[in-house]
């Protein structure tokens, strides 16, 4: 079984994200970056499949600059096998869509059983790249899953609803599954893992290499600008000592009459 | 706008709230309205949208659809636009909305905004308003081509309150093979920890940083003030709280007399379930925490320093 995990970087959790000048993207020139939580838990379960079936191949896929590849390091560590780079010029504005053809022609020519990708990324939130990457790849997909069972051809997931309701859905192989955080416990990479990672094989692709034209990826959706949200009545932002603050704590509480 | 698509879902046998909120959306843009109804015996439903402002509602009824697919609810919405080829088509950002909307966008190779909250009309094109960064930013996007899709978060509009003159036409060659198979639905049991009762409740995140710091940090104050304990997403998906504490749009939905959230960021999914509590406190060393602009009293900084004293304050003031 070949499975294909999407890993996406993203800025870490407690980087301190500042505007850019053209007001279209963040700062990203001094900030530390980290794989999109969603993806952990995608690489995860595949990484499990092989644990089960040591004859699965897992391939990892990154677009992106350079400083992917420190992400699918990572990935290699933890015990994926091969690790595939993507990145060109032409993908610095790239939409959903584009991102989306550029792992289709990826995922063609590699003809995997399973696609496993993230729900959403935690920088734009779209979380539409993975139903887009199914449609292109003419396969079934389920979304925001939290358990997979493999049965012969079949996969059996349970997606994640609203408050607590989980539909189960029953899907042939090959399919696309995006995985919901929570899913599993990620392993982290033992210090052997990252031995061997350095002699796995990791590959730079461009465009062309994947057959694909820049035009093939122009991008439909532009961001025309990010800001800070404007403030709105918000908060009563509580001042003082320590002990001030506890102290009009208390006052609020029992305001409301709950002390 | 010349005319708009609206994707109607269908819960527990009614028309969801949120479609209703995608015809006031649609109303604003102004133009043509056509809507899509997409089940088994679902005309009486196609209808109701009808009256209650949908305009044109097309009905894409066969005993296949009467499940959520991907596939199937992609054939009928595809097959809608084929017939009405609308400029703009909203669908709803939930579990089958965003299911389905990206596979629909990629079949038709057009462009998508999602989880929109607003859309503003700009001379003859459409600015897309949406959170990124976990609700830290407000993004403008664009888009080009037609049509345009967007998935609209549930709740961002008011739901469409008037009465129209509507008309239903049914759709035909929307039935047909799916190649996911739908099981079931599974409720997950209720938990021994109901908080939609709670008076008070006291929940903490990611920011909380450790499973331990829960009992050494959080408990003093939520036994303090007689409150429940509750919890943000992240810190059930690492195991340091069940399932039954997390509160939000995939756990507990709650509206205590007072919700203080400590180290909880504000990401949408969480204030879905909580931001109709009475009162609420949040405690948040950034001060451009999002959580901040539903909160009516915010406290700036560390809560590992907040927390305890706040802990003691409430104490002392029980006389105890
Ligand atoms: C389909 C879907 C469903 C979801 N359902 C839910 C749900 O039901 N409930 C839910 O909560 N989330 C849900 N999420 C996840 C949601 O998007 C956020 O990821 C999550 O709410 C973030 O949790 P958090 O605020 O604890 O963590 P973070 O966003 O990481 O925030 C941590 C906060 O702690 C603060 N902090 C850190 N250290 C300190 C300190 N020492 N003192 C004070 N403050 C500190 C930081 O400034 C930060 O604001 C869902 C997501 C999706 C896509
Ligand atoms: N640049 C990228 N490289 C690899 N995978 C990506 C990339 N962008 C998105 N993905 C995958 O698509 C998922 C959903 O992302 P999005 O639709 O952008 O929210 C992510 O969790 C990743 O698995």
């Amino acid at each position: 079984m070949k499975i294909l995990v999407c890993l996406k970087q993203v800025p870490h959790k407690d980087a301190r994200l500042e505007l850019a000048g053209d007001g279209s993207w963040i700062q990203d020139a001094n900030i530390k970056f980290e794989i999109n939580d969603y993806d952990n838990y995608a690489l995860e379960e595949a990484l499990r499949q092989k644990d089960k079936d040591a004859a699965s191949e897992v391939v990892v896929l990154s677009i992106g600059p350079d400083r992917v590849q420190q992400s699918l390091r990572t990935a290699l560590g933890m015990g994926a096998d091969r690790a595939i780079q993507i990145w060109d010029d032409g993908l610095a504005k790239a939409d959903s869509l584009a991102i989306a053809k550029t792992i289709a022609a990826v995922a063609k020519a590699e003809s995997c059983d399973l696609v496993l990708m993230g729900l959403m990324s935690d920088d734009t939130n779209f979380a539409v790249t993975g139903p887009m990457l199914a449609e292109l790849l003419g396969v079934p997909h389920a979304t925001g899953i939290v358990s997979a069972k493999l049965d012969g051809g079949q996969v059996e997931v349970e997606r994640e609803l609203e408050g607590g309701a989980l539909e189960v859905v029953k899907l042939p192989l090959p399919c696309l599954l995006s995985v919901q955080t929570g899913m599993n416990e990620v392993r982290y990479a033992s210090l052997k893992g990252i031995m061997q990672a350095k002699k796995k094989p990791l590959d730079k692709k461009s465009l062309g290499d994947v057959g694909l034209e820049a035009a093939a990826v122009a991008p439909k959706v532009r961001i025309e600008k990010i800001y800070s949200p404007p403030k709105g009545g918000g908060a009563e932002i509580l001042t003082g000592s320590k002990d001030d603050i506890a102290n009009k704590f208390v006052g609020k509480v029992k305001e409301l009459g709950l002390l | 706008m010349a005319k708009t698509l609206i994707v109607g879902e269908i819960q527990k046998g009614g028309l969801r709230e949120a479609t209703l909120e995608l015809v006031t959306l649609a109303r604003k843009l102004g133009g043509e309205i056509t809507s899509l109804v997409v089940g088994s015996g679902v005309l009486a439903l196609a209808e109701q949208l009808a009256k209650k402002g949908g305009g044109r509602v097309l009905v894409a009824d066969d005993a296949s659809l009467a499940n959520y697919t991907s596939d199937g609810h992609a054939r009928a919405i595809r097959r809608a636009i084929d017939t009405e080829k609308p400029d703009l088509v909203l669908i709803s950002n939930t579990p089958s909305g965003w299911d389905v909307a990206g596979k629909v966008a990629a079949a038709l190779d057009c462009g998508i905004a999602t989880d929109v909250v607003r859309i503003e009309q700009d001379g003859s094109d459409l600015v897309f308003v949406r959170r990124m960064f976990n609700a830290k930013f407000d993004a403008r996007l664009r888009v080009s081509g037609s049509p345009r899709i967007a998935t609209v978060q549930p709740g961002a509009s008011e739901a469409y309150t008037g009465s129209e003159a509507g008309s239903v036409v049914e759709l035909d060659g929307v039935g047909g093979d799916s190649r996911t198979k739908f099981v079931e639905v599974r409720v997950a049991p209720a938990g021994g920890h109901d908080l939609t009762k709670a008076e008070i409740i006291v929940s903490g995140g990611r920011g909380l940083q450790k499973p331990e710091n829960f009992d050494a940090v959080l408990k003093p104050l939520v036994e303090a003030l007689g409150a429940q304990m509750g919890a943000s997403r992240p810190v059930v998906d690492a195991g340091w709280l069940p399932h039954e504490y997390q509160v939000g749009s995939s756990g507990q939905v709650v509206s205590p007399k007072l919700y203080v959230a400590v180290g909880i960021s504000g990401a949408i999914q969480h204030l879905v379930g909580m931001k109709s509590s009475n009162f609420i406190v949040a405690i948040n060393k950034d001060p451009d925490a999002p959580i901040f602009e539903v909160a009516d009293v915010g406290i700036v900084g560390d809560l590992f320093e907040i927390v305890p004293a706040l802990a003691a304050a409430v104490k002392s003031a029980k006389g105890g």
